[in-house]
């Protein structure tokens, strides 16, 4: 493991940014250091699953990240995106603001190698479904945590049926209050109230795709 | 049923002490909301037309058969009556003002205080702090807060004349948020995550200079209300959220120091434990005898007994979406398992997960309380 994946691995936010500055400035591809950060923070998102890192280190790498991409992209040239292993639509539902869970597993996603298109909270049925059509994603994530909010969970379901997208589409719900009625309810293909096991149904929903 | 051989408080009160009661106490917590919702109120209403909507809590309540009393009454807050208790009071988006009206109140996380608050909270304390910089919170002028915070505590203490008047005793008598609590709820959850790990001296200090004011504050409250419990309102420190190493640092030992002054001034500390704490159990064990933790279902409940029991009372835990979208059967099937195990012994407050959601189901609510009224503790 390079001195690069392992400060982002332990969350040394200044030693992440030294070190990319230096390297550089002594001329290393940017796209080396690019893949280094991306290492780190896979490591990041496995010591979550094994419940070794919690929340504030998942928010406090994604800043790091961040923060070293602002000296990495400027230098980058041509088309460096990696492989996404999969689409995945996210956003907290119409009538609430929680953005938590949400991000929780949109960060995730991404470090697992997954493209997201966050949508952000209080998202409304019709904009969940624009999206899908727009971008074919093949999995949408729903997060909620007041119960109220199961209601427009199980209407962005219905508005994805109505517009004839429901086949191609995995529904999976997430919050610390869903349970297996409420997917039910939903009519969704899964649940989870954990980041890290949402993740692995939305890698599942992939592997069954594509065989 | 039950043969009762004890009033609700004594039945509270003995599983606060640890000791058998003549049944489970079930306390669903905040059902205002819940009994609106039953009788045709919507948001709006349930906000901004009090007297029919406590008619409507009153009605409710009789028609679930009563239970062991209301921690809450209503949606009025307890202030101390000085601006820096009101304004620690976080933001709340309003239904049919800045939310749907048929929504409920939401917190509005906003980014208040910045970095270098904590140096100015650090050297004048909270208190002083929030006299002089109060705006940041309140643009309002500071005699128009103050009246407000009056209001608000005046209408709690009649909420609370209206239920004692029902047969119905109250509980909680003032309420405060951890230290860590409050900053990431000013500094949002992001920016307060970053200071941690930044700036980590800065926020112990800011910490250190305010936990005594919140422990008087709530003391106040207290005082003004006559009811001797306070809630701790406690979620963001847990290990949802943060490793021991931050959870020790800045949210343990403060909320032993405000438990271990409240017990001292015979308050009963409701930790209001919501998300996950299964890893920080073995702490609480280190809390003085007399509080009440109090689980939303997130943390593991059964977990909790193992660790805490003999130790803290417990209450909890039917998970809102059990209310809303479970069966009156399952409903029941698991306030037994609650009963006979959480509840073994003494020491347990059957209740819901945090609040009892807005749409909960009026017959499972009814099963919760009907099982603590009905199914005794195998032995």
């Amino acid at each position: 493991m390079s001195e690069l994946v392992d400060a982002i691995a332990n969350i040394k936010e200044d030693e992440v940014l030294r070190m990319v500055r230096h390297r550089l400035e002594v001329g290393e591809e940017p796209i080396a250091l690019l893949e280094e950060c991306r290492a780190g923070m896979g490591i990041v998102g496995e010591r979550f699953e094994k419940g070794e890192y919690f929340l504030g280190e998942l928010i406090m790498s994604g800043e790091i990240f961040k923060q070293a991409m602002s000296f990495i992209e400027p230098k980058l040239t041509g088309d460096v995106r990696s492989e996404t292993i999969g689409h995945v639509i996210m956003g907290t539902v119409k009538g609430d603001i929680h953005g938590i869970g949400k991000d929780i597993v949109t960060g995730l996603l991404r470090m697992s190698g997954f493209e997201v298109f966050d949508l952000g909270v209080d998202v409304a049925p019709e904009a969940f479904v624009e999206k899908l059509v727009e971008s074919g994603a093949p999995i949408l994530g729903m997060s909620a945590l007041i119960t109220p909010s199961f209601e427009s969970m199980k209407n962005t379901v219905t508005a994805i049926e109505k517009r004839g997208i429901r086949d191609r589409v995995k529904v999976i719900i997430g919050g610390g209050i869903v349970i297996e009625q409420v997917k039910r309810y939903v009519g969704a293909d899964a649940f989870t109230r954990d980041g890290a096991e949402g993740v692995k149904i939305c890698k599942e929903f992939i592997r069954k795709a594509n065989k | 049923m039950i043969e009762e051989t004890m009033t609700p408080q004594e039945r509270v009160q003995a599983a606060i002490n640890l000791e058998v009661p003549d049944r489970v106490p079930v306390l669903p917590m905040q059902t205002y909301y819940f009994a609106c919702r039953h009788k045709g109120l919507d948001g709006y209403q349930m906000v901004k037309e009090r007297e029919r909507a406590l008619q409507a809590h009153l009605e409710v309540y009789d028609e679930l058969g009563g239970f062991d009393g209301q921690v809450i009454p209503g949606i009025s807050f307890i202030f101390p009556p000085r601006i820096s208790g009101i304004i620690a009071e976080p933001l709340y988006k309003v239904p049919g003002v800045d939310l749907p009206r048929d929504s409920i109140l939401q917190h509005d996380e906003r980014e208040i205080l910045l970095p270098e608050d904590y140096d100015l909270i650090a050297d004048l304390g909270w208190n002083a702090f929030a006299e002089k910089y109060y705006s940041k919170f309140n643009p309002r002028p500071a005699q128009k807060i103050l009246e407000w915070g009056e209001r608000q505590t005046a209408r709690y203490i009649a909420d609370i004349r209206v239920w004692n008047e029902h047969g119905v005793p109250v509980y909680k008598g003032g309420e405060v948020f951890s230290p860590l609590m409050f900053f990431s709820m000013f500094r949002t959850l992001q920016q307060f995550t970053f200071d941690l790990y930044r700036r980590p001296d800065r926020v112990q200090a800011a910490m250190d200079a305010l936990v005594e004011d919140f422990i008087q504050d709530a003391i106040e409250e207290v005082k003004l209300t006559g009811r001797t419990w306070v809630m701790l309102v406690l979620e963001r420190g847990g290990c949802f959220y943060y490793p021991l190493e931050i959870f020790e640092r800045f949210e343990w030992k403060y909320m032993k120091k405000m438990a271990e002054a409240w017990v001292k001034q015979g308050i009963t500390p409701l930790l209001h434990l919501d998300q996950d704490w299964t890893l920080n159990l073995p702490y609480f064990r280190d809390l003085p005898k007399g509080c009440i933790c109090e689980f939303d279902s997130c943390t593991d409940i059964f977990k909790a007994k193992e660790i805490l029991g003999g130790k803290q009372c417990i209450m909890g835990d039917v998970r809102a979406s059990l209310q809303t979208h479970g069966t009156p059967e399952e409903v029941e099937e698991y306030c037994t398992q609650l009963i006979d195990v959480v509840g073994k012994g003494g020491g347990f407050i059957l209740s819901s997960g945090c609040y009892v959601p807005v749409d909960a189901k009026f017959e499972n609510v009814t099963a919760m309380i009907h099982r603590a009224k009905t199914h005794a503790p195998a032995q």
